[in-house]
C-alpha cells in the first residue's frame, strides 16, 4: 500500500506550517479539516478519526504547543503554525509518556493512544512538575473505551511528581 | 490475589502491538490508502418504515468524479447478511425497516463528491407507520416486518411446579427491569480497503471478529467461490462484538469490483451509530419466592427484548439471556419464556456480555430485594442458595464442575469496601449519602450446545528460523498477540525474538472460529497444549537425523534446540541453522470447543464467575451518582496474561458503568436521538474511580483440563445491580430501569419526601 496525494485540484490557499521539525508547503483549500490534511494529503495516519466534533480526543494534535482537535481545526488556520503529531514525539527513543503507556498497560486497542499522548506531551511542556489530578485534567478531552483508564490512572501515577499541589 | 504489575511479577510483559501503537506508526485497516483509491459511500434511508417506490440513480452517476453508483439490482448473488440468518438486505428493493437501512452506494474520486452524488440520488417513499415499541410489534393486529410476523425469536425453559411453588412461599418479589440501548463505541468507527486485485480476486481489508465467517458472507452476496476473497481484519480500534456483524464489506467489495478500482470506505461516527448494532434492549419481569428460611423456591421469569429490524445474533442474544436469567443459584421451580421482537429500532446485536448482563442485573436485584425482606444480608441469603461444584447448569446441563460462585464470594470480603457494608458514614455535606452493593454472575464461554464453535491454529518453523503459530483469531485490542507471546515463550522457554505470531489473514491462517464469546484464550491455550507435542517430535527427530543426538535429550530454548546434559546446556543448533535445511516441520490442529453433552441448544459447559463491590455517593440534591471505588474479583482460570486480564476486566467495568449511569442510544420514532459523543456519553476520566481492584483466582477443581477461561466478557456483567445495590444502601431507593437518569432519583427522592413528610436530605 502507498502514499496517495490528493492535494485538491480546486484549492486556493497556500499552507506553510511546520510539521514534526520539517517545513510543509502545500496547496490546499482554506476549510479543509487538518485532520483530513494529515491523515490523507500527508499519509500521517498517527492522528485519528473519530467523533469529528472535538468530544473523543483521538485527534489530538499540538499546535504552538497546545493542544487541539485537528477535525476542528481549518487548514488557513494552521499557517505559520509549528505543528507537532504524533509521529513527531518519539526521537532517539520513546518519550517517557509513551513508555509509561507502554509498560503501564495503558491502552488495548491503541486508538485513543496518540491523542492521550499528545494531550499528556502538551500539558508537561506546561508545567514539567505536574500534579496527579492536573494531569487528569489534560486527559479531560480525550475519551477512552478499552481500558477504563485503569492503565491510564496508572501512567498518571508514574508521571504525576509526588511534590506537586494538586 | 490483588492483580497488580507487583503481583505479576515477570508475567507483566510490554505487549507486541505497544511499541507501534504508542508511537502512531501501527497501520489500523481504516487508516490504509492504495494508489488509484476511490473513495465509497452508502445512501441510508433516514426513514424507520416505508415502501420504496422508486430509484433513481442516474443524475448521481452523471456527475463528474462518480465511478458507480449500485442498488439492489446490481447484487450478484444474495441479498442478504447476517451471521445467523442473512436477512438484512444489502440494499434495500422494496421495504425499510430501520433508518439506517441502505438504499444504494456510490464511488467516486473524492469523498466530497461521493457524498453529493449521494445526495442526487432520488428515492421515493410511502412512509409506513412506525413500529418503535415491541408493544406495538406484539400487537395483534400489528403489521408483519418479516414474512414470519413480529418475533424473530422465542425461549422457553422450565422445571419443577412455578405456580405451586409460589403457593409455599413465604416471601414473594415482582419487579420489571428495564435496561438500555447501550452503544459499543468503538473508537474506531467501521471501515476499510477493498482492493480487486489483478489475479481476480478481491482482497477486503475491513475489521471483523471472524474473517472466515465474512469470507463466508461476502462470497454468498458476491456469487464468488470463497477461496477468491482474502479477508485481513486486524488489527482494530476496538469491536466489544460490534463489528462482528458484516457492516461496511458489502459495500466496500462491490463498489470495488463494479469500478474495478481500490475502494476506501470509513463511517463518519453519525453513520456508525445510525448503522451499527447495539445492545439489545430488555424488559425483564422477574418473579421470584422464597420459604421462611431463605430458600429459593420459584422463580418465573419473562424476557422481552428489542431486536430492531434484523436478526444478526439476536436468537443466540436471547437465548445466553434465558439461561443466565438462573444465574448461580438453586432453584427448583423455574419458568422462563423470552421473546425477541422485530421493530422499526436500530438493529441490536451482540455486544460483551450477549444478553447475560441485562439478566443478571435484574436477577442480582431480586436477590436484594429478596434478602431484604427476610431481613437477611444479602450475601448470606445468595450463599444460601448457590450452586455447589457438581450442581448441573442453569438449563439443567452437565457443565464443567465448578466452584467458581463460591470462590468469588469468599474473596470478594476482602475487599476494604467489605466492612464498610454494615455502618454507613455521613460526612460534613448531609445531602451526599454513601452506600456499598455487591453483586455475583457466572458467565459462559464459547457459542454453547449445538451451534458450530470450531476451533484450530497451525504451529511451524518458518523460513526465518522462528516458531510461528497460526491462529483465524483477531487483535481488537484485548491482547491476543500478547497472551499467544507469553504461551509460546512458556510452552519452548525460547525468547520473544524466537516466536512469529500470525493472525487476521484468511489467507495464512486456518479457521479458528470467532473471537467472542470469552473463547479466544482458552481456544489457543488448547491448540497449542495439541500441537506442541508433535512440533517437538518432527524437529527432534531431524536434528536426530542431521546429528545422532537422542531426541530424549533435546530441548527447545533461547535461540534454539539444546542437548540436555548433566550440568550444562549445550546448543545443538539454532532455530535458523534448522529451519535452513528445509523443512517446517509444520503441525495442525482442529477441534470442536468443549460442549456440554445434554442436548440443550446453546447452554454452555464451560462458565466463568465474578463478584463484585462498589462504594457509590448519591447527592441526594442533584440526583448525581459517583461511583469511588469498584473491586472485582473474578475465577476464570490461570492467569496467562496479567496485563491483558487486568485491563479487560477494568475496561468492562467500566463500560458496565456506563450502561448503568449514563449510556443509552436514544430513539424516537425510529430515529436515533444520540447520533454523536456529544449526547451519547460514555465514561471519562472523571467518572471513573482510580480504585478499580481486581483479583483473580487461579485454581481450577481438581481434574479439570480445560485452562485458562476467557475474561473478555466478564467484567462487564455484575456491576450494574451493585451499584443499585449501593444506590438503595445510601438513600433507601430501589431502580429498576438503566442508565439510572439523575431526575429519576430526584423524583424519587421527591416522592419519599412527600410520602415521609420528612425534611428534605435527612
Amino acid at each position: 500500500m502507498g502514499h496517495e496525494t490528493n492535494v485538491q485540484a480546486t484549492s486556493s490557499f497556500h499552507l506553510t506550517m511546520e510539521l514534526n521539525g520539517d517545513q510543509v508547503s502545500i496547496e490546499v483549500n482554506p476549510s479543509r479539516r487538518l485532520i483530513d490534511i494529515l491523515r490523507s494529503d500527508l499519509c500521517l495516519t498517527g492522528t485519528k478519526v473519530s467523533c469529528e466534533m472535538g468530544r473523543c480526543g483521538v485527534c489530538m494534535v499540538l499546535i504552538d504547543g497546545k493542544q487541539h482537535n485537528a477535525c476542528l481545526t481549518m487548514a488557513y488556520q494552521c499557517d505559520g503554525k509549528k505543528i507537532v503529531t504524533i509521529e513527531g514525539i518519539a526521537e532517539e527513543k520513546l518519550d517517557p509518556i509513551q513508555q509509561a503507556f507502554l509498560e503501564e498497560g495503558g491502552f488495548q486497542c491503541g486508538y485513543c493512544t496518540p491523542g492521550m499522548i499528545i494531550s499528556l506531551k502538551a500539558l508537561l511542556q506546561e508545567n514539567c512538575e505536574p500534579s496527579f489530578e492536573e494531569l487528569k485534567e489534560g486527559l479531560s478531552g480525550n475519551l477512552c473505551r478499552c481500558t477504563g483508564y485503569g492503565g491510564i490512572y496508572r501512567v498518571l501515577r508514574r508521571l504525576s511528581c509526588p511534590n506537586a499541589r494538586a | 490475589m490483588w492483580l497488580n504489575q507487583k503481583s505479576s511479577g515477570d508475567r507483566w510483559k510490554v505487549r507486541p502491538d505497544g511499541e507501534e501503537k504508542v508511537t502512531g506508526k501501527l497501520r489500523y485497516l481504516t487508516d490504509m490508502t492504495c494508489p488509484n483509491m476511490v473513495y465509497g459511500r452508502v445512501l441510508r434511508s433516514g426513514i424507520p418504515h416505508a415502501k420504496i417506490l422508486s430509484i433513481s440513480i442516474e443524475k448521481a452517476k452523471l456527475l463528474s468524479g462518480v465511478l458507480a453508483v449500485i442498488t439492489y439490482k446490481d447484487i450478484p448473488g444474495l441479498n442478504g447478511f447476517g451471521i445467523s440468518t442473512p436477512d438484512q438486505p444489502v440494499f434495500v428493493d422494496h421495504l425499510v425497516r430501520y433508518e439506517g437501512d441502505a438504499v444504494a452506494a456510490v464511488a467516486a474520486v473524492s469523498d466530497e463528491i461521493a457524498e453529493e452524488a449521494l445526495s442526487l440520488i432520488e428515492v421515493e417513499y410511502e412512509q409506513l407507520s412506525v413500529i418503535d415499541t415491541t408493544e406495538k410489534a406484539l400487537a395483534e393486529n400489528a403489521t408483519k416486518l418479516h414474512p414470519q410476523g413480529n418475533i424473530l425469536h422465542e425461549t422457553e425453559f422450565s422445571k419443577g411446579d412455578v405456580d405451586l411453588a409460589f403457593a409455599e412461599c413465604n416471601a414473594v418479589i415482582e419487579e420489571t427491569y428495564l435496561t438500555p440501548r447501550q452503544m459499543h463505541t468503538y473508537l474506531e468507527t467501521e471501515g476499510g480497503l477493498f482492493v480487486p486485485e489483478e489475479d481476480g480476486r478481491l482482497s477486503v481489508y475491513a475489521p471483523t471478529q471472524h474473517g472466515y465467517k465474512d469470507r463466508m458472507q461476502l462470497s454468498r452476496i458476491l456469487a464468488m467461490d470463497e477461496d477468491q476473497i482474502r479477508i485481513i481484519s486486524s488489527p482494530i480500534g476496538g469491536s466489544f462484538g460490534g463489528k462482528d456483524e458484516l457492516n461496511v464489506q458489502p459495500y466496500g467489495a462491490l463498489l470495488s469490483i463494479y469500478c474495478n478500482r481500490p475502494v476506501k470506505m470509513h463511517y463518519s461516527r453519525w453513520e456508525s451509530v445510525v448503522a451499527g448494532l447495539k445492545r439489545h434492549p430488555m424488559r425483564i419481569t422477574m418473579k421470584t419466592g422464597v420459604n421462611a428460611q431463605g430458600r429459593l423456591l420459584a422463580h418465573k421469569v419473562e424476557i422481552v427484548s428489542d431486536t430492531g429490524a434484523y436478526s444478526t445474533l439476536g436468537g443466540a442474544v436471547l437465548n445466553f439471556a434465558t439461561e443466565h436469567a438462573v444465574g448461580p443459584y438453586m432453584i427448583s421451580n423455574v419458568e422462563i419464556k423470552g421473546k425477541a421482537v422485530y421493530t422499526n429500532n436500530g438493529v441490536s446485536g451482540e455486544f460483551r456480555g450477549f444478553g447475560g448482563n441485562q439478566v443478571i442485573f435484574a436477577l442480582e436485584g431480586q436477590m436484594d430485594r429478596l434478602a431484604e425482606r427476610l431481613h437477611l444480608d444479602p450475601w448470606q441469603f445468595r450463599k444460601m442458595n448457590l450452586r455447589s461444584k457438581d450442581d448441573l447448569g442453569p438449563l439443567g446441563q452437565r457443565i464443567v464442575p465448578t466452584k467458581g460462585p463460591n470462590q468469588v464470594c469468599e474473596a470478594i470480603q476482602s475487599s476494604s469496601l467489605w466492612r464498610k457494608r454494615e455502618k454507613l458514614n455521613v460526612e460534613g455535606k448531609p445531602w451526599i449519602k454513601k452506600g456499598v452493593g455487591a453483586a455475583v454472575a457466572m458467565h459462559g464461554s464459547g457459542l454453547g450446545y449445538g451451534l458450530p464453535d470450531h476451533a484450530g491454529g497451525t504451529i511451524r518453523l518458518n523460513s526465518a528460523g522462528k516458531i510461528e503459530v497460526a491462529f483465524g483469531h483477531e487483535e481488537f485490542g484485548q491482547g491476543l498477540i500478547s497472551t499467544l507471546e507469553i504461551l509460546l515463550i512458556n510452552h519452548f522457554e525460547c525468547r520473544r525474538e524466537d516466536v512469529s505470531i500470525v493472525i487476521g489473514d484468511t489467507d495464512l491462517v486456518p479457521p479458528s472460529g470467532s473471537s467472542t464469546a470469552s473463547r479466544t484464550t482458552n481456544m489457543v491455550w488448547q491448540a497449542l497444549n495439541q500441537l506442541k507435542k508433535p512440533f517437538l517430535e518432527a524437529m527432534f527427530n531431524k536434528i536426530y537425523e542431521l546429528t545422532g543426538l537422542e531426541k530424549s535429550n533435546l530441548t527447545t530454548g533461547q535461540g534454539g534446540i539444546w542437548l540436555k546434559q548433566q550440568k550444562k546446556e549445550i546448543l545443538a543448533m539454532t532455530y535458523k541453522e534448522l529451519a535452513e535445511k528445509g523443512d517446517c516441520f509444520e503441525c495442525t490442529t482442529s477441534f470442536h470447543y468443549p460442549v456440554t453433552p445434554d442436548p440443550i441448544i446453546g447452554a454452555h459447559y464451560l462458565y466463568t464467575s465474578t463478584a463484585v463491590i462498589v462504594e457509590v455517593e448519591v447527592n441526594r440534591l442533584t440526583g448525581m451518582v459517583k461511583v469511588n471505588q469498584i473491586d472485582h474479583t473474578v475465577a476464570a482460570g490461570p492467569v496467562v496474561n496479567p496485563m491483558g486480564y487486568l485491563g479487560q476486566i477494568e475496561g468492562g467495568g467500566v463500560m458496565a458503568l456506563g450502561f448503568t449511569l449514563t449510556e443509552d442510544a436514544l430513539i424516537h420514532e425510529g430515529k436515533y436521538v444520540t447520533k454523536n459523543l456529544d449526547t451519547y456519553l460514555i465514561p471519562t476520566i472523571f467518572d471513573v474511580p482510580e480504585q478499580h481492584r481486581v483479583s483473580a483466582i487461579e485454581e481450577l477443581p481438581e481434574g479439570d483440563s480445560f485452562g485458562p477461561r476467557g475474561v473478555g466478557e466478564v467484567g462487564s456483567v455484575a456491576l450494574a445491580p451493585a451499584i443499585v445495590a449501593a444506590i438503595r444502601d445510601a438513600t433507601g431507593v430501589w431502580v429498576n430501569e438503566l442508565p439510572i437518569k439523575p431526575e429519576q432519583l430526584m423524583r424519587r427522592f421527591q416522592e419519599e419526601v412527600a410520602e415521609i413528610g420528612g425534611e428534605y436530605g435527612t
